[in-house]
């Protein structure tokens, strides 16, 4: 049976299934991200404020992913961390115009890396500076220097910049998740 | 990453207890304005808070209404006159639901729509003196000159209830060959008399919603508090005080019930009520009042003698806090998800004081004086705090969403324990009865003590002369010869050992020729050597002298044992020491 798994997965039949944290703060992008993600015919046109979190899937060559897409306001950031166990990997967007907020970015991704369920495991990190298209977004680089993302050491992690209403970067940053996560496999 | 980590988190380390995350701080900023001239608004509709700011810029000119995004300035706009207030307002129901902002500066208010001029509401003119007007009167007709028009204002100045008009202050104030022209200029025109706007907030109209339409409530320099429609700016309501109002609080809605508290210029607070066109209640404060924040339904004034006192709604004082500096500003903390309220209070030593009722609850250090606080909602994020400096610094810190304010005091006081109450048991009959008599008959039970305490006095003054004469201390009185002495027994009998530690205190002059001597019962007591010549004595040492005595009786009694230290060639002795001899106890057993 192991074998045929294998084969199936091989012959792309049957893809292994992935479970995923969509984080960041509201307005950040997430289920922007997620949406764009999904083949085009699954996509939503109006994009409201996620209440709670809601669950969204899509496919890889390799994977198929099921996404938790959190709701990033304050009030519901304390279901985050109801879900880090089941989580194998994290996908943390960050509004790369929003300077004001990227004190309050750093301090829930600190608070993450710190709680119990996500400090001892090799989960892969995804980050997406999003929204580079606006005029005042800060690059990627600067993002992840505003984040210290170079304490990160115990875990893989990656950042890209993206452009979720033109869906540009997102698929550099899905690649790499996939390679992180089969690599992770064997 | 261990080393990185731990060098940033030390250096950090108080930042990381603090409840505050720093999120921009611009000391360049050129931002000078007070609490009273900033507000936080969704300006656009978009859900994106902005900064509202009437800047006062330096030594009154340069004065700007500027709006900030984020931690950029996105638009600015001169103003004409220092601002006294801004606030901002929804004025009607129409879509887009963004509200107007409202400048109060000089006798104006200017209200901008889509951050565009919209309106100007001018305060209406007061009366003038009638007297002042007969006077500019003549002078128009040419029939008083300068000088004399000069002493009979100076004469209205002086006595009248009205005050002067604006033109007639600014005559008195020239120069008198200047005098001429200025009444040429001036006297064709009629005399206005014109107040200014010294305070501003907004009253929602009808309804108790978060974006109900408000309006505005003034309170001007002629000592009246005014209520104006949001959508046509007359007069709604008009109420007077006994002094000039200096800051304003509104609750409630118009239409319905609302309640004015005014601190003012006399160094008191005034509520007023719905209907009432005078003050319903009156708080006579401590000092000047610097601030004036409601929390809940409590009135909260910071004051010029450094303290911040509360008060419930009808003016009944709760409690006062001495502050450890003089106030600049003070501002209240909604945290309105958790239903928690606090006033902030900016002090002159670059601290800012977080108080939970009376307790103080968070202290916030800054690199300038605070002259400006405003918390709220900013940008997208709830509970942020905006800062201004005194040297035009623009501080942003947002709360972090897991702080927690605990109820009680961080301040150094009085411990917990105190505050405990004891269970006092019942005053007893005996107890009554007694502090009856305590209070019938004080003066004579103070007499007798009185007497006691002399008698006692006298009896002790007494035994000091006493012993000083016979020398019986154990320290000698004499300046020449200062010794001390002290006697230890060793031993359960029959045989003791007797230790005398003599000690010379002079400073310098060693004592020699003196001899011990000891005195006693000799029937009860053998000495192998009851008198011998001591050693020289050199000062500051010890010297231990040791001696047998044998104890001759078995009948367990005991005895004093004198001894002496005498100077050769004198009956008196330097010093005496009484050692009272335990029973000897080996007798009996053995
Ligand atoms: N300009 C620009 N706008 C974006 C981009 N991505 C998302 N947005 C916009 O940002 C807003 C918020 O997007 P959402 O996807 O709802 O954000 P979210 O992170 O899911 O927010 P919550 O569900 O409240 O946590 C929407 O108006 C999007 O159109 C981007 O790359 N560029
Ligand atoms: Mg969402």
């Amino acid at each position: 049976m192991g074998l045929f798994d294998k084969l199936a997965g091989w012959l792309g039949l049957k893809k292994k299934e992935v479970h995923v944290l969509c984080l960041g703060l509201d307005n950040s992008g997430k289920t922007t991200i997620i949406n764009k993600l999904k083949p085009s015919n699954a996509q939503t046109q109006d994009i409201v404020p996620t209440i709670g979190f809601s669950i969204e899937k899509f496919k890889t060559s390799s994977l198929s992913f099921t996404v938790f897409d959190m709701s990033g306001q304050g009030r519901y950031r304390n279901l985050w961390e109801h879900y880090y166990k089941e989580g194998q990997a994290i996908i943390f967007v960050i509004d790369s115009s929003d300077k004001l907020r990227m004190v309050v970015a750093k301090e829930e991704l600190d608070t993450l890396l710190t709680h119990p369920d996500i400090k001892h495991r090799r989960i892969p990190i995804l980050f997406f500076a999003n929204k580079m298209d606006l005029r005042d977004a800060v690059s990627s680089v600067k993002v992840s220097q505003l984040l210290s993302l170079e304490n990160i050491k115990d875990k893989p992690w990656h950042i890209c910049a993206s452009d979720a209403l033109k869906g540009e970067g997102l698929q550099e940053g899905v690649d790499w998740l996939q390679d992180q996560i089969q690599a992770m496999k064997t | 990453m261990a080393a990185t980590s731990s060098s940033s988190s030390s250096s950090e380390s108080n930042e990381a207890n603090s409840k505050w995350l720093d999120a921009h701080y611009d000391p360049m900023a050129n931002l000078y304005t007070f609490s009273s001239c900033i507000a936080l608004a969704d300006l656009h509709g978009d859900g994106e808070y902005k900064l509202v700011v009437g800047d006062l810029g330096m030594a009154g000119h340069t004065m700007r209404l500027k709006v900030y995004r984020g931690t950029g300035l996105a638009s600015e706009s001169t103003l004409l006159d220092l601002p006294a207030a801004v606030t901002t307002f929804l004025m009607d129901q129409n879509e887009p639901r963004t509200p107007a902002v409202a400048v109060a500066s000089g006798p104006f208010i200017y209200v901008y729509k889509n951050l565009r001029p919209y309106f100007k509401f001018t305060l209406p003119p007061l009366d003038a003196n009638p007297l002042e007007q007969d006077v500019w009167e003549q002078a128009k007709e040419d029939m008083i000159d300068p000088l004399t028009l000069k002493e009979m204002l100076e004469g209205i100045r002086d006595k009248a209830e009205i005050p002067l008009s604006v033109r007639s202050l600014r005559f008195l104030a020239q120069d008198v060959p200047e005098m001429e022209n200025f009444v040429n200029l001036h006297k064709g025109q009629p005399i206005k008399r014109q107040t200014v706007i010294t305070c501003m907030s907004t009253l929602k109209k009808n309804m108790a919603d978060e974006d109900a339409v408000s309006c505005l409530v003034i309170g001007t320099e002629s000592a009246d508090v005014l209520i104006l429609d949001p959508e046509a700016f007359t007069i709604l309501a008009k109420m007077t005080l006994p002094s000039v109002p200096a800051f304003l609080d509104v609750m409630g809605q118009f239409d319905v019930e609302y309640r004015v508290t005014v601190a003012c210029r006399d160094g008191s607070i005034y509520i007023l009520r719905r209907e009432s066109k005078r003050p319903k209640y009156c708080i006579e404060l401590s000092a000047q009042p610097m601030g004036l924040v409601r929390v809940h339904k409590n009135i909260v004034a910071g004051c010029s003698d450094e303290t911040l006192q509360g008060y419930t709604q009808k003016g009944k004082k709760l409690w006062t806090v001495y502050l450890p500096a003089p106030l600049m500003t003070m501002s209240l903390l909604d945290h309105k998800s958790r239903g928690f309220q606090a006033v902030m209070v900016g002090l002159a030593n670059q601290e800012v004081h977080m108080y939970l009722d009376k307790n103080l609850v968070d202290v916030i250090r800054t690199q300038d004086v605070v002259t400006s606080i405003c918390f709220g909602r900013y940008g997208r994020e709830d509970n942020t705090l905006i800062m201004t400096s005194k040297g035009g610094g623009l501080i942003i810190k947002i709360l972090k969403r897991t702080a927690v304010f605990e109820e009680k005091d961080m301040s150094l006081g009085p411990p917990v324990a105190q505050s405990i109450r004891l269970s006092v048991p019942k005053k007893t009959r005996l107890y009554v009865d007694q502090t009856l008599r305590e209070r019938e008959n004080a003066v004579a039970m103070h007499h007798v003590f009185q007497m006691d305490l002399y008698r006692l006095r006298l009896m002790a003054a007494r035994a000091y002369v006493k012993a000083l004469e016979s020398s019986l201390a154990p320290i000698t009185s004499t300046l020449q010869e200062p010794i001390k002495m002290n006697a230890v027994v060793q031993g359960i009998g029959p045989t003791f050992k007797l230790t005398l530690h003599i000690q010379n205190t002079s400073a310098g002059r060693p004592s020699i020729n003196l001899l011990v001597s000891f005195l006693y019962d000799q029937s009860l007591y053998a000495m192998k050597r009851a008198f011998f010549k001591a050693p020289m004595l050199v000062p500051g040492l010890n010297y231990p002298i040791e001696t047998f005595v044998e104890c001759l009786s078995d009948k367990g009694i005991s005895d004093v044992i004198k001894v002496f230290v005498l100077r050769e060639g004198q009956s008196m002795p330097l010093l005496t020491a009484h050692i009272n001899m335990p029973v000897s106890e080996g007798l009996a057993a053995a």
